[in-house]
């Protein structure tokens, strides 16, 4: 029997604007985001490895304001990420799917990935 | 034709018969790891951001740490490899761009890993 190809998704532009929607996109997004940023991680080892001279380079580089945006930003990606896998784990296990449940707790994961990027940022950076 | 046991019976590629039990599962189990990793990955930036290299080489030379990286690498790896398959699958329909992305994808996901576990082993060993 041939196989019949599955289908794919609707196109983005067909689902109404509402808060777990755009959340489940930028799940999405700051997955793939940090799924190219694993190459930071490799270049900082590696540079690491290779010795003095790289290591300073990329050490300078990563220290380019421009740079330090960027790491900001990931850090918001990584918790927000995070927090948006255990809200799944929570929906996993059939709570919170009701339509109070299910916009409260998404409010709750950007209040908590905002408050815990900014004070990781005050408490190791910003006021060290 | 399209019965519950033609549905049921994986050779048929009906329904889901490929990997998405496989990958659910995996994709919860490795994404609950990576919340401890999480954690452990923000010690260690915010404890060697901005440090010299004897600092840098001296804390990944720790067995305890170098072990810790190398399980977060290959965890994450597995976790994003099968994030990155859902897109493939819910935006490229099937065909040689299809196959192509999930080639792609999985010699990134294994590229990223062997890279970081060859480089720790060489801070290890040879500093």
């Amino acid at each position: 029997m041939p196989a019949r190809s599955r289908p794919l998704s609707p196109h983005l532009s067909i689902y109404r604007f509402t808060l777990t929607m755009a959340n489940s996109v930028i799940h999405r997004g700051t997955g793939m985001a940090m799924y190219a940023g694993t190459l930071l991680i490799v270049l900082w080892l590696g540079a690491a490895a290779l010795g003095e001279g790289p290591f300073a380079l990329v050490s300078a580089v990563y220290g380019f304001w421009l740079v330090q945006v960027v790491f900001f930003l990931a850090t918001w990606a990584l918790f927000h990420h995070m927090l948006g896998g255990i809200r799944h784990f929570v929906w996993d296990s059939i709570h919170a799917l009701d339509p109070m449940g299910r916009e409260t707790i998404t409010r709750v994961q950007w209040a908590l990935s905002i408050i815990l990027t900014l004070g990781a940022w005050a408490l190791f950076v910003w006021f060290k | 034709m399209i019965d519950r046991a033609a549905l049921s019976n994986p050779r048929t590629h009906y329904g889901s018969g490929k990997a998405a039990t496989r990958g659910f599962v995996l994709q919860r189990l490795t994404g609950a790891l990576n919340v401890a990793f999480t954690l452990f990955f923000v010690w260690f930036v915010v404890n060697l951001a901005g440090a010299d290299r004897a600092h840098f080489i001296e804390t990944v030379r720790n067995p305890g740490i170098a072990v810790i990286l190398c399980l977060l690498i290959i965890n994450v790896c597995i976790h994003m490899r099968i994030g990155m398959r859902e897109v493939i699958e819910d935006y490229i329909s099937e065909g040689p761009r299809n196959r192509l992305a999930l080639v792609a994808n999985t010699t990134f996901a294994v590229l990223v890993a062997v890279v970081t576990i060859l480089t720790i082993a060489k801070i290890v060993f040879w500093g």
